[in-house]
């Protein structure tokens, strides 16, 4: 499981027992409040979190941050009528509570009925540990300062444009008029890379790399496609731009796959184009929709995903589904309000982390397996429009010829349509990149119109 | 709006360190009719107070939601102690802050906070006007939007300030069927600088021009690809906007010339036509306020405009005091934060190419066969300099007129190539400002500009 239910007792830090002693002290003062204020149902979430964070900037470093941070998040039902408030003040401060409630209270009686909103009957409570709480801060300096030091020295042409690391640790508490309360303890580490290559004046498209961690107990560099996307960004330095128009395959690095499956769904499948009805796939529940090599599933207890959804923003328990099954259109993602106003069924949790079946071949085989096309990990697009169509730029891109990777390209477009992508797929790699928050393919798909000078 | 109880504090200062304390409350506040029906009806308000300390060449940072003047001594140490855990295991080849010209600004102006329901009811009666004059749309979303930032600075040295920030728009999207079933949408953001009830005041003068949005998605029901290529193109100043801010603005934000981009070999070089000359704007465009004014930046920087490229020639970049130092310019007020909680970053603030002496109607009936392209959704620059924006409302040109308009598609190139090309600058100008800049932070940003004309890389078919 990426998450943990324990007991009171296996808190140890005492600092931590009193935090949630003070959350559930607000969170008795909502309860009151918001009853003073009429409402007849609520939610809430209080929360207290501290993070500490190094920065380096061009190469070197230059920040290290320290944020403690308190929240408080409101929903109010006066009878069927809804609103919304937070805020992100001292808890310690009584005029937080009372703002907020006045706000969530004073928008719930300026909205209309609707008695699509719901709160979720009553959960068991219960308290969850996600990820690691316990922050070391000399663990963190050395393996980010190890980290520059290996790329200056193993990719002497890599620039860092900047490095972040980070780690959060947060305490909260859920509550709701149903009688739930879910305190959650969590914390992870963030690791996030952003970096060029240089020769002279010469420069390649920048490209990043992005962590979530439980533990720093292996180098930064040891993690993901780190190293190759290194080692590939380096032969981006002198590109050259694609020579005319023609229509062949794309070969999506994990990054890009999940980006262009995010966007697709995004627009067919998600909670504004199916509450308005405009959705290609409005009428495509149990249907083929897709590739049936293609299985995408939001995940909340995979153990290589850390600290997943445990209880949605309603308050039921959070489960894993597919939202396509072997190319079948199986769930919408969509929140209880959309599925109540349509019928469809709520998405069992939120969709953060999504994990994407693989295939049999590796990615070197995809690559030889494809006679002209494009491998690129990163594209600069607009927003495809709502029938799927997109164009854009092909960033830190490779051509592909007679199963070659031969020039790295720039000023290259492409063009085509995410949906019938989807159906376009070739293959999926059997290798995923695992990082701490999805864990996605190679992906190959016919019929991309690749064009340039 | 906030009580300055924190000058007093300044003496707790670090000798021979630069010290900023700062306390900020941003709010903002959303509603949302998708369908007629209320999908967002939200309040939200961060605030708290931060400290950020430059010693020995490093930044230590310390931020606490709780805004007490013990708060404040809290964060002012931690911050110091920041500064000093890298000091202790690393050397810093870093300049010390050159010493600015002291003073202090202060707002003069509060801020109206209307009740939700201003807010609600206001997009009722346009959605209400929408679905009645328009039954045919498939679908329709009404967004009234307001954002704030008040900001309390105390330096070490430079400029104190009190300033605040706000701004509201009323979002608009049309979706309708093209002939083959598929869904087309137009989309415009309504507003600017102020408060909501400032900036409307009665929802029936937003009628006229949702009725010209609803006449461009009748056109574009009907269109159709662009031709893929090499073409020459009027950029609208939406689009003309957003060139000076993604394609050649972030280039010359000076962090990204360290990390590598394009502007650093090219400055004092000729990057673009003589007839392009771009500003990034502090708070007056030829005695008018620009859409989102800074007087005071978070370093305590007096705010004045950059001047980037000046006839076509690279002359400048965007600074912080610490890259000033290493660029040896003078820095003109670019550092901004966006929350209390986080540091001042090199931001543009409003960036715009001037206008020509062109007329529009003389720059359309100058092309053979090309585009009009009036409109984007989105935009994303390289350290490179090539760019890609979503074109979202364009028109063919065709023998001087004017023809059908396209599908939705995207225009890409290099920026300092494709300056080169602009051959007729006209002479109007027009300014939006209801977006975030996203780089670690999101940041509210003005862009502007005139229409130009160019060659340009635009996807199709």
């Amino acid at each position: 499981m990426s998450y943990s239910v324990i007991t009171i007792d296996q808190i140890n830090d005492p600092q931590d027992l009193e935090t949630v002693d003070f959350l559930r002290f607000i969170a008795k003062q909502c309860r009151e409040e918001l009853a003073n204020a009429g409402a007849t149902r609520y939610a809430g979430s209080v929360s207290r979190t501290a993070s500490n964070e190094f920065n380096v900037d061009s190469g070197k470093f230059s920040l290290f941050r320290t944020q403690f941070s308190d929240r408080l998040a409101l929903t109010c039902y006066i009878g069927d009528r809804r609103g919304t408030a937070s805020v992100s003040s001292s808890l310690e401060n009584p005029n937080t509570v009372t703002s907020a409630v006045k706000d969530a209270a004073a928008s719930a009686l300026a909205a209309e009925p609707d008695p699509a909103w719901t709160v979720a009957p009553r959960e068991e409570s219960m308290i969850i540990l996600k990820g690691n709480p316990v922050f070391d801060k000399d663990a963190m300096f050395f393996r980010l300062a190890e980290a520059v030091e290996t790329i200056n020295t193993r990719y002497p042409l890599i620039m860092i444009e900047q490095a972040v690391t980070s780690h959060a640790k947060d305490i909260s508490l859920y509550f709701n008029s149903s009688g739930t309360e879910f305190v959650t303890v969590s914390g992870a580490y963030n690791v996030d890379f952003m970096y060029s290559a240089h020769d002279g004046d010469n420069g390649s498209s920048f490209v990043g790399n992005d962590f979530v961690l439980s533990s720093l107990d292996k180098p930064f560099l040891d993690l993901g496609l780190f190293a190759k996307t290194l080692e590939n960004t380096e032969k981006q330095i002198y590109t050259v731009p694609y020579k005319g128009k023609r229509v062949g395959r794309l070969i999506t690095g994990p990054s890009l796959t999940l980006d262009l499956i995010a966007d697709a769904l995004a627009n067919v499948a998600e909670d504004d184009v199916i509450l308005d009805g405009t959705s290609l796939w409005i009428d495509k529940i149990g249907k083929k929709v897709t590739d049936e090599q293609l299985t995408v599933t939001c995940t909340v207890s995979d153990p290589r995903v850390i600290g997943g959804q445990t209880f949605t923003d309603e308050g039921f328990p959070a489960k894993d589904y597919n939202i396509i099954d072997k190319g079948v259109l199986t769930n919408f993602n969509i929140s209880t309000y959309t599925a109540n106003k349509t019928g469809f069924r709520r998405a069992p949790n939120a969709g953060d982390n999504v994990i994407i079946a693989n295939g049999t071949k590796s990615i070197e085989q995809m690559i030889k397996e494809t006679p002209f096309g494009i491998y690129t990990v990163r594209f600069s697009g607009g927003e495809p429009s709502v029938n799927g169509d997109f164009s854009g730029v092909a960033k830190n891109s490779f051509l592909i010829e007679n199963g070659k990777l031969t020039v790295p390209l720039a000023e290259t477009m492409i063009s085509g349509n995410l949906l019938d992508l989807l159906n376009n797929i070739v293959d999926i790699s059997e290798e995923r990149e695992e990082n701490g928050v999805d864990l996605v393919p190679y992906m190959s798909f016919d019929g991309i119109t690749i064009s340039g000078e | 709006m906030l009580t300055d109880i924190y000058s007093d504090l300044s003496s707790n200062f670090e000798p021979g360190s630069h010290t900023e304390l700062r306390i900020q409350t941003n709010k903002t506040r959303r509603a949302c009719l998708l369908g007629g029906y209320l999908t967002t009806n939200s309040r939200a308000e961060a605030s708290g107070i931060s400290a950020r300390v430059y010693k020995n060449g490093f930044y230590g940072f310390s931020s606490s939601a709780s805004c007490t003047p013990a708060s404040c001594l809290t964060v002012l140490n931690a911050a110091t102690a920041n500064a000093d855990y890298f000091a202790k295991h690393l050397t810093s080849d870093k300049p010390s802050l050159r010493p600015l010209e002291n003073g202090s600004v202060k707002i003069k102006e509060d801020v109206t906070d209307p009740e939700q329901k201003y807010y609600i009811d206001f997009i009722r009666e346009v959605d209400n006007y929408i679905a009645n004059t328009y039954p045919d749309l498939s679908s329709r979303e009404v967004t009234a939007y307001a954002d704030s930032m008040e900001k309390l600075l105390h330096v070490s040295n430079g400029f104190d300030s009190h300033s605040i920030m706000p701004r509201s728009y009323v979002y608009v999207l049309l979706t309708a069927e093209d002939r083959e079933g598929q869904p087309v949408e137009v989309f415009y953001p309504f507003g600017g600088y102020g408060a909501f009830d400032a900036n409307f005041k009665d929802p029936a003068l937003l009628f006229p021009r949702i009725d010209d949005l609803y006449a461009t998605l009748t056109d574009k029901i009907e269109a159709v690809f662009a031709s893929a290529g090499f073409k020459t193109c009027i950029l609208g100043p939406m689009m003309t906007g957003m060139l000076a801010h993604e394609a050649v603005g972030h280039t010359v934000e000076a962090d990204i010339v360290l990390g590598g981009s394009v502007a650093g070999p090219n400055l004092g070089k000729t990057v673009a036509s003589e007839k392009i000359t771009m500003v990034d704007f502090a708070n007056n465009f030829r005695g008018a306020p620009v859409p989102l004014p800074v007087y005071v930046d978070d370093e305590g920087t007096k705010a004045e405009d950059a001047l980037l490229i000046d006839k076509g020639v690279l002359v400048g970049y965007m600074n912080s005091r610490e890259t000033a130092e290493l660029f040896n310019m003078k820095p003109l007020g670019n550092a901004r934060a966006y929350g209390y909680y986080d540091e001042p970053l090199i931001r543009m603030r409003n960036t715009a190419v001037l206008p020509g002496t062109d007329s529009l109607k003389d720059m359309i009936a100058s092309v053979d066969d090309g585009y009009y392209l009036l409109d984007s959704s989105n935009g994303q620059a390289d350290t490179t300099g090539e760019f890609m924006f979503g074109v979202t409302i364009g028109y063919e040109i065709k023998h001087g007129k004017l023809g059908r308009a396209i599908k939705d598609t995207t225009i890409s190139g290099v920026a300092f190539d494709m300056l080169k090309t602009v051959d007729m600058v006209s002479n109007e100008m027009e300014w939006q400002s209801c977006g975030f800049c996203g780089k670690k932070q999101p940041m509210p940003v003005g862009m502007g500009g005139p229409s130009v004309r160019c060659r340009v890389n635009i996807g199709g078919r």
